[in-house]
């Protein structure tokens, strides 16, 4: 095996020296990197509440306390705005929508009479449709209060001979307010939070997903290098010299693995720091699925220089693989954004769980533990791919 | 005894409609002689080569390379072999001191006594002052030598050398030739393919003169010369009528073989040309025709392979 070892480090020295590698392993990765981490959103991206536009022509306390009530709401942030211009800001879509309070709101709610609120939406959009759904909640929580008020006050007029004053409806009205505000029946909402897949938007996923791209078209490198060489008779001569194909193969293997490590910590360094991707909670599980990815890309582009022999054979056979790998593998988008089907498919290729325990260490913390299927099922592809690879080598 | 012993060898590739490339061809390469197979384009030549280097297995026959069967003992047969590819099977990125330093890890040299071989071979190959630059600055004739030079770091016993001049300047070729010649005389037995006969004549102590998979002749190259006889060829360029002379002087009396005439061009076969000549100048007058160029080539091997084929070797 020394041979394999000299191969390979002749192999380094020449990728050293190729003038297009460096823009290959590190310059398009990074600007992929970046480029999708920007297009793709992100599950804990800043402010993703719906804007709505208010107008409050009546300016009493009654007017106040429903701003008040629709601020309260997370899924909307109040904009002050005038009656004038609220139309046009719907319009423009700088808000979701808008709601007028007329003049008089605070009469007519204090006297029970009804009273209708002005909402301005864009028909067709699903934001205002979100944020109509929040407004009307707010104002039956409001209106739940006031009947149950005024329901209870008559009940204690009645049964004390108090008159319904006023004062006696405001103190029934507090008194649902609080009881509405923590009601008997409530919801709890729990965010599945180790789940990826609220959360492999942004750099979790184009970090992850650039890295795992640029390794797999690194199967192009192995491929070339090994038709170039079989054209020019190097390998011939390596054979005639007493070189075995497994020593070949081996020193290809281990070149490409060095060549393609040393890519990766560059990227996982870069996606740490510069991108905030906890890529280290598991140094140990991170140096598995590192590995095991430039093997299985190692092995690859050995099959397909093993198999095919024309150059153009080759060159398709490996942008396609590459390209098959990488974008259904789920390294150009989350396959949690894709129907169960389509990853359920996904994840007959490799790169699915290369991509699966990358996403488990990045975003759930996995271990070394947690890691063993998928990268056990990576591991039998790679066995797979890399033995078809060295029966069906031939240095001529 | 031959140290080199080829036995009816026969290889076809994708059979059974494909090609035969050797077709039962038999020699014997004796120790510390230079042997040449010499043949156009497509005779067998790089199969036979690609055989004794065992990169290729016959379908028919057996050879054996200093006592040890390619087929069945092909790594003492790797060993004992130094092949000198038809194409430059180096490095491109890598120095030439680079290529030999690791085609001399590939024979299994390490260390100190690699870097003194390696330095010996750079002296032989003049490529000392170039050593550290990268192959791709080396022109077409630097590097065939690095090629040449690859192949000797283990000392071999046996040198295969495949078309080792192909497209190179004659200063290049040159240095070559005088390259096998001297690693010849230092003790190395050599195998050399070429279609270049001056080379064949040159450099050769026996050739194998091959053809379409077939070995036709072998020997010294004045054995291969009396296959042909004395005869020494007449060629002629005429300004007309080269056809209706061609006719007439098949029939004139000391002419063994006429050629086909080919713009104007043809050549004549005789055992005296002296007495030939003025009767070949007088039938163009009579044919109204002139002779505007005339050259005698004594009898060579490309007259063999005229004589054997029919067709010139250059063909």
């Amino acid at each position: 095996m020394k041979r394999a070892w000299h191969i390979a480090g002749k192999e380094i020295l020449q990728n050293r020296r190729d003038p297009l590698a460096l823009l290959f392993t590190i310059v398009l990765p990074v600007i992929f990197t970046v480029f999708l981490g920007l297009l793709i959103p992100s599950g804990d991206e800043g402010d993703t509440r719906l804007p709505l536009a208010v107008v409050d022509e009546d300016g009493t306390r009654a007017s106040q306390e429903l701003i008040d009530g629709l601020a309260d709401i997370p899924l909307l942030e109040l904009k002050t705005s005038s009656a004038a211009a609220i139309d046009s800001a719907v319009q423009d879509q700088k808000v979701a929508a808008g709601l007028i309070i007329p003049d008089g709101f605070g009469e007519a709610a204090e006297a029970g009479r009804p009273v209708a609120l002005t909402f301005i939406r864009v028909e067709t959009s699903s934001g205002a449709q979100s944020v109509w759904e929040a407004v009307e909640g707010a104002l039956s929580r409001s209106n739940a209060a006031t009947l149950a008020a005024e329901v209870a006050a008559e009940q204690v007029s009645a049964e004390t001979g108090r008159p319904l004053d006023q004062g006696l409806l405001r103190s029934a009205l507090s008194i649902a307010e609080s009881h509405l505000a923590a009601p008997a029946i409530g919801i709890e909402v729990i965010d599945a939070g180790d789940s990826p897949v609220a959360r492999s938007g942004g750099f979790q996923q184009s970090s992850t997903g650039a890295l795992v791209n640029w390794v797999l078209f690194g199967l192009l490198g192995v491929c070339s290098t090994v038709v170039w060489e079989r054209k020019n008779g190097l390998l011939s001569r390596l054979s005639a010299a007493g070189v075995r194909s497994s020593e070949i193969l081996g020193g290809k293997t281990l070149a490409m693995v060095a060549l393609t490590f040393a890519q990766q910590l560059l990227l996982v360094l870069l996606g740490q720091f510069a991108f905030g991707v906890d890529y280290f909670s598991s140094p140990l599980a991170l140096l598995f699925i590192m590995i095991s990815l430039s093997l299985l890309a190692t092995a690859f582009g050995l099959l397909i220089a093993s198999v095919l022999r024309s150059e153009q054979a080759v060159v398709a056979a490996t942008v396609v693989t590459a390209l098959l790998l990488a974008a259904l593998g789920g390294a150009w988008f989350p396959l949690e954004v894709t129907s169960a089907g389509f990853s359920k498919i996904a994840h007959v290729l490799p790169s699915a769980w290369i991509m699966d325990a990358f996403h488990g260490i990045t975003l759930k913390g996995w271990g070394v533990a947690d890691i063993l299927k998928p990268i056990g099922i990576v591991w039998i592809w790679i066995v797979a791919v890399a033995s078809v690879a060295l029966w069906r080598f031939r240095p001529e | 005894m031959d140290a080199i012993v080829v036995e009816g060898l026969r290889k076809q590739f994708d059979p059974p409609k494909g090609p035969v490339a050797v077709d039962d061809v038999s020699f014997g390469i004796r120790e510390g002689e230079i042997f040449s197979l010499l043949g156009p384009n497509g005779a067998g030549k790089t199969t036979i080569i690609s055989i004794l280097s065992c990169l290729l297995r016959p379908d028919a026959g057996e050879a054996r390379v200093g006592g040890f069967s390619v087929t069945r003992e092909s790594d003492e047969v790797k060993r004992l072999i130094g092949v000198v590819p038809q194409e430059i099977a180096l490095y491109e990125e890598l120095s030439g001191r680079e290529n030999l330093l690791f085609w001399g890890r590939m024979y299994g040299l390490n260390g100190p006594a690699l870097n003194k071989r390696v330095d010996e071979v750079l002296d032989w190959i003049g490529l000392v002052d170039r050593q550290t630059d990268r192959l791709e600055k080396y022109s077409g004739g630097m590097k065939r030598r690095v090629n040449i030079g690859a192949a000797l770091l283990h000392n071999p016993r046996f040198l295969y050398l495949d078309e080792p001049t192909v497209g190179i300047d004659p200063q290049s070729r040159r240095s070559i030739l005088d390259g096998v010649k001297n690693f010849n005389a230092a003790g190395v037995t050599v195998l050399y393919t070429t279609h270049y006969m001056e080379e064949a004549q040159e450099i050769s102590d026996r050739i194998a003169i091959m053809d379409r998979g077939a070995m036709i002749a072998v020997g010294a190259q004045d054995e291969l010369v009396r296959l042909v006889g004395e005869r020494t060829r007449i060629n002629l360029a005429l300004d007309r009528n080269a056809d209706i002379l061609a006719e007439r002087w098949r029939d004139l009396a000391g002419v063994s073989t006429v050629s086909e005439p080919e713009d104007g061009r043809l050549w004549v076969l005789t055992d005296d040309a002296n007495s030939l000549m003025p009767r070949l100048f007088d039938s163009a007058q009579t044919a109204e025709a002139r002779i505007t160029e005339i050259n005698l080539a004594e009898p060579n091997l490309e007259m063999v392979f005229l004589h054997l084929t029919g067709r010139a070797l250059r063909d």
